[in-house]
């Protein structure tokens, strides 16, 4: 065996600082662990190639006249924002409290604001690299389309990534238990997948299921991602509607902290 | 030294305190489980905070490292109000507590590496994994130590920052005999160092090893404070002093300074009393010409004395 001295990282005691020591140690672990990397890259991935794959390149009036592998590419990434923000945060969140990992930590003085950075950072981290992957071997198999508009996809990305990892944070915060985290994300995971663009388009859908879609926060999202990537949508895109429901998040995420802590 | 039911105060000088509590009180939901608790903890001392599961320790000491707020009462730690100043008086104490945990795969030199990156002047961690036999299980993840061995990580993750305070609860829980042994030695010795030791324990025999001072919590309340040997002495104990002779003419035994009743079963004679008694006893059986091999003093134990405090009255 290898031997290993042991050596403290230079020590910042800061709040950045330890936030960016904590992403670094929870990417680490998280690594290591199977049932991450299959919902966030395996799920996604699997999801790319199959509904690319069903669908096909050829423009369809069904998809809005584009080709249906391009009106699905920003169905892809709100499948890794809602996996993300509805699975893997929560499932982490709650089982660093229910196992007494997130105490551990509080109780050698890392600030609230460190912990909840981290998972912000852990978030936007594993996000990103997930999309880019799923882009990445979309773009190899299936030559997926250039953006219309790469800012516009930019800022409709972020937009749901503050969202989606508020999202998470605040059910993370609410569930007693990894379990019911789990159970709850799943839950609300696949409603919003296929309701939400990951699913049938818009035009084939019932009335109800259409007005379900309109209140999904993934909806708008994905809907501002397919105008940004592909210059026209049909579905809705309001980019205050993700910014409110993350606003409540956080209101809710910060009222069940002070509910834990006391 | 406070008995019960006599009003609890904090001795000496606030000065002298690093931990000062006073008419603390907690309830989750209807349950009282802190009712009013006053002591202070001295700078250098080894603390015991004794009770039963239940009298509401890990409450308090919870409180006192700002992870839990009281409805009322006022708390000093290191100057500082745990209430307000959490984080900050966090990174100056350290902190073992019972019901805690790291993810299942971090490795023994992540956790040491990462909790001393917490800390401007942390301990040299090999020094630290050497002195908590924890060297050899470097690369072990944390799901694969067992319970001693978690137990050793997480007291040396509480001394890594070098802390002027340490909170150990449960201490000694989940390690074998030569391990608690080991255990106390450690921690007399981070005492002698100079850190401050606030113990949490049900285990009377571990308080009583080890401890300088202790307070008892028996269901909310402080019903003892002081030295274990101020508390087993105090409360009314007496001494007995046995030895087997079958011929000896006990009477003369009675007259003894400080000898209270002297019962005789069998060859085993038994003399209680209070003050030197052995001393008394032993001269006497000198003195007629029957000394005894087997004489020896019972004192009575801060455990019987423990479940004197904290058993009811109508349950004794």
């Amino acid at each position: 065996m290898t031997a290993i001295t042991l050596s403290p990282a230079r020590p910042h005691t800061g709040v950045v600082a330890t936030a960016l020591r904590l992403t670094a140690t929870n990417l680490r672990l998280m690594l290591r662990e199977p049932m991450v990397t299959v919902g966030l890259i395996g799920f996604p991935l699997t999801t790319v190639l199959v509904l690319a794959g069903v669908f096909g390149q050829v423009p369809d009036p069904e998809f809005g006249g584009v080709a249906p592998d391009d009106h699905y590419l920003a169905g892809y990434i709100g499948v890794v924002l809602a996996a993300l923000g509805l699975i893997t945060l929560p499932v982490h969140i709650a089982t660093g409290r229910e196992l007494g990992v997130t105490r551990r930590f509080r109780a050698s003085g890392v600030s609230a604001g460190a912990m909840v950075g981290s998972e912000i950072l852990l978030g936007i981290v594993l996000g990103t690299v997930s999309v880019v992957v799923v882009l990445a071997a979309g773009s190899a198999v299936y030559g997926l389309q250039a953006p219309d508009d790469p800012v516009g996809v930019a800022g409709w990305y972020l937009a749901g990534l503050i969202c989606f990892i508020t999202m998470g944070c605040a059910i993370g915060s609410l569930v007693p238990s990894a379990r019911s985290a789990a159970a709850l994300g799943n839950l609300v995971y696949v409603p919003m997948f296929l309701l939400g663009g990951g699913g049938p388009p818009r035009q084939v859908m019932t009335g109800v299921m259409s007005t379900l879609s309109d209140v999904l926060p993934l909806s708008h999202v994905v809907g501002g991602l397919r105008l940004a990537w592909l210059g026209r949508t049909d579905d809705p895109h309001t980019l205050w509607w993700p910014f409110l429901v993350s606003g409540a998040c956080v209101a809710i995420a910060v009222l069940s902290a002070r509910r834990n802590a006391t | 030294m406070t008995l019960p039911g006599a009003a609890t105060t904090v001795t000496g000088s606030s000065r002298d305190h690093l931990v000062e509590v006073h008419d603390l009180r907690r309830s989750y939901g209807t349950t009282e489980v802190l009712r009013g608790i006053t002591f202070g903890v001295r700078h250098g001392e080894l603390f015991g905070l004794l009770g039963t599961n239940g009298a509401g320790k890990t409450t308090t000491v919870e409180i006192l490292q700002g992870l839990r707020h009281p409805d009322s009462g006022e708390v000093s730690v290191l100057g500082l109000d745990p209430r307000l100043a959490g984080d900050q008086l966090r990174r100056r104490i350290g902190s073992q507590l019972q019901d805690a945990a790291l993810p299942d795969r971090m490795r023994v030199h992540e956790a040491l590496e990462l909790f001393a990156s917490l800390h401007p002047s942390p301990q040299p961690l090999d020094q630290l994994a050497d002195e908590w036999r924890l060297a050899h299980l470097r690369r072990r993840p944390f799901a694969a130590l067992s319970g001693g061995e978690r137990q050793r990580l997480f007291v040396a993750l509480a001394l890594v920052g070098r802390p002027e305070l340490v909170f150990l609860d449960e201490l000694t829980q989940n390690l074998d005999p030569v391990g608690r042994r080991h255990t106390w030695d450690v921690i007399r010795r981070v005492r002698d160092a100079g850190t401050t030791v606030v113990l949490v324990t049900h285990d009377v025999e571990e308080a009583e090893r080890l401890c300088d001072r202790i307070v008892v919590l028996d269901r909310g309340r402080v019903v003892a404070d002081g030295s274990p040997a101020a508390i087993t002495a105090e409360l009314g104990g007496t001494t007995t002093v046995r030895f087997t002779d079958a011929d000896l003419d006990v009477r003369p035994l009675r007259q003894l300074p400080g000898a209270h009743r002297v019962t005789r079963h069998g060859i085993e004679v038994a003399v209680e009393g209070e003050g030197p008694l052995l001393a008394h006893v032993g001269a006497h059986l000198v003195a007629v010409g029957r000394p005894a091999l087997d004489l020896h003093a019972v004192r009575p134990s801060l455990e019987e004395r423990f479940v004197a405090l904290t058993t009811p009255e109508d349950n004794r």
